[in-house]
């Protein structure tokens, strides 16, 4: 049976982020938290691998105990159990230390074949952590993966297809293999109503730092992470540019247009 | 980890078919500017055969050196053996910075690499400062979808692995240096190790409309555009001799392609004109456009999108853009 992993993420909605103009810092209070929309892309390729080879959707993700509410949402999508990673240890860290809790983790739980990711998330949106979870996996890595072909579980191979910049490249690979997903081709799946019942009682596994055997603490949280933010500020505005106003959209819309031909 | 042992910023060459990915020019001229401030020699790395102008075009970037890299495993690239190349290069050559084009295939290996040496990576600065009295790199960037720029250094560990997206900085060469330096290395990686095999490969069709990178007007949408309302931009966007484009809540949403997504996760674009309809102005849209004249029209006052026009109305995108077509049809 293919043992499929799926990473998720909880993260404020930073549309809805506000400034505070006076601190220059981001009022982060009732801003709310949600899964990070890539991650459903992931989650419903994984699903698709599942409805048409068969296997185990295992989820893991690493935050606060709140993060459970995303696992949930998962679950009620189709994935079949979850994994959540939850300890002050692990917080502060950047995608260094957290792709070495996570695999650590991941590695107690079981061996997996597939591991799926969004492609970034709205908050870090860095984009690093599919390449360093393979590292860490020791797997093969697909990034952009734009479609999954063909998955072959008895000679361990699948066919997947991957979006460059100039046009679409078919590779087969080995697995196991972790996949950065496109959303093109896998739009996120629906709670059903079944889904959601499921997902209401399931149990989640819990893991804090000590659940880990020979987890090493200088390679989590903030000590395990050689990236550090010194300082965050506004961005620059620049002075605000001359304000049309002719009185109609007309007059504004035949002002414009005399800009614009002003060469 | 000793910092000081750790001297001179790479550039990663990325190259194909001959040519040299103009994203590693722009890193090349904006690390020289940084390696005049720190001492550090910018070298180039270059994996595989380069022709001679091309070779040329990185010494008049200024570089102090080229590190030339053959080997077997390079030919098509793969996640491993560029992963190895560098891990191995970074170990015994100890440089203090390795700077990579934010491509598809940058973008894959960078990561990899730096979490194998156990080093920090940032991904889309903006802005790369030298602190002089730390020795870092400031890498600023946007965070939280632009509301906020976050400076993101590594304080102890080198080197100092970031990638940078194709049009951040300017193609500006300073000039060849009086002194520059040939190293070669060779580094043999074993096929048997890759773990992908390319059997296909599908060339994009090209398709003018979705290529918006340099065009002389460009007519973006944002958010506020409503899914009915796109015939007429398009109408305006080719009254005006221009293309559409769009933010990323729209492509987000499906209403328009990816590939006409402006910003720096989408495309950076040069153009003489850019009219933005219902465009806010998150910070990593606007670092995605350089324009002659900058345009924008939208409802709220308040629009960050106004601080960075050079003209602005206030008002609602459809009526203007109606009343545009109008006197343009006239």
């Amino acid at each position: 049976m293919l043992k499929i992993l799926v990473c998720v993420k909880q993260v404020p909605d930073v549309d809805m982020m506000k400034m505070d103009p006076d601190t220059g810092t981001l009022i982060r209070s009732g801003v709310p938290a949600i899964l990070n929309p890539l991650d459903a892309n992931a989650l419903s390729a994984a699903i698709s691998v599942k409805e048409k080879y068969g296997g185990e959707i295992t989820l893991i993700t690493m935050g606060p105990p709140k993060a459970e509410e995303v696992l949930r949402e998962c679950l009620a999508m189709g994935a079949d159990r979850a994994l959540l990673l939850t300890d002050r240890a692990f917080g502060n860290a950047d995608t260094l230390a957290t792709s070495y809790s996570i695999v650590s983790a991941a590695n107690c739980l079981d061996r997996f074949d597939l591991i799926f990711c969004g492609k970034e998330t709205i908050d870090g949106a860095t984009g690093q952590m599919g390449a360093q979870l393979a590292e860490r996996f020791d797997s093969a890595q697909i990034t952009s993966a734009l479609l999954i072909r063909e998955v072959d579980e008895e000679t361990g191979k699948l066919v997947v297809d991957r979006e460059l910049e100039n046009g679409v490249e078919t590779l087969r690979v080995s697995m196991p293999c972790l996949m950065t997903i496109e959303k093109t081709n896998y739009p996120a799946r629906i709670p059903t109503l079944k889904g959601k019942m499921r997902a209401k009682k399931a149990e989640i596994i819990t893991y804090t730092a000590e659940d880990i055997p020979g987890l090493d603490r200088t390679r989590i949280g903030d000590a395990g992470s050689p990236t550090k933010v010194p300082r965050m500020f506004p961005p620059v505005m620049p002075e605000p540019g001359t304000i049309i106003d002719e009185g109609s959209a007309e007059a504004n819309a035949l002002k414009l247009i005399s800009i614009i031909r002003e060469g | 980890m000793d910092k000081k042992a750790y001297k001179n910023f790479w550039v990663h060459i990325e190259h194909s078919e001959g040519k040299i990915h103009s994203v590693s020019l722009e890193l090349c001229c904006e690390m020289r500017k940084l390696c005049d401030l720190s001492g550090d020699k910018l070298i180039a790395v270059v994996v595989g055969k380069l022709p001679a102008q091309e070779t040329k075009k990185l010494l008049d970037c200024g570089a102090d050196g080229i590190l030339q890299v053959s080997g077997s495993g390079y030919e098509r690239y793969n996640t491993e053996a560029y992963t190895n190349l560098y891990y191995v290069l970074c170990r015994k050559y100890h440089p203090s910075a390795v700077m990579i084009g934010g491509t598809v295939n940058g973008r894959d290996f960078a990561p990899r690499f730096a979490a194998r040496l156990g080093v920090g990576c940032t991904s889309d600065a903006t802005e790369l400062i030298y602190n002089a009295g730390t020795g870092d790199i400031e890498f600023v960037e946007p965070a939280a979808g632009g509301k906020i720029m976050a400076v993101i250094t590594m304080p102890v560990m080198r080197p100092q692995i970031g990638t940078i997206r194709p049009g951040t900085f300017k193609y500006a060469p300073a000039g060849k240096k009086e002194q520059t330096e040939l190293l070669h290395e060779n580094i043999d990686f074993d096929p048997s190790l890759i773990r992908t095999e390319r059997i296909d490969f599908t060339p994009e069709l090209f398709d003018p409309a979705l290529d918006i990178a340099e065009t002389d007007c460009l007519v973006c949408i944002g958010a506020g555009v409503k899914e009915e309302s796109l015939p007429k931009y398009r109408e305006l966007a080719s009254l005006l001799g221009g293309k559409l484009g769009c933010t990323r809540p729209v492509a987000d949403s499906g209403l328009l392609p990816y590939k006409l997504q402006v910003g720096q996760s989408g495309v950076m674009i040069k153009t003489k004109l850019y009219i933005g309809f219902g465009v806010s102005g998150a910070v990593n849209h606007v670092t995605g456009v350089s324009a002659d004249k900058f345009i924008a029209i939208n409802r709220d006052a308040s629009a960050a999108i106004f601080n960075y026009c050079d003209y602005g109305i206030i008002g609602d995108a459809d009526e203007i853009c109606d009343a545009m077509l109008a006197s343009l049809k006239t």
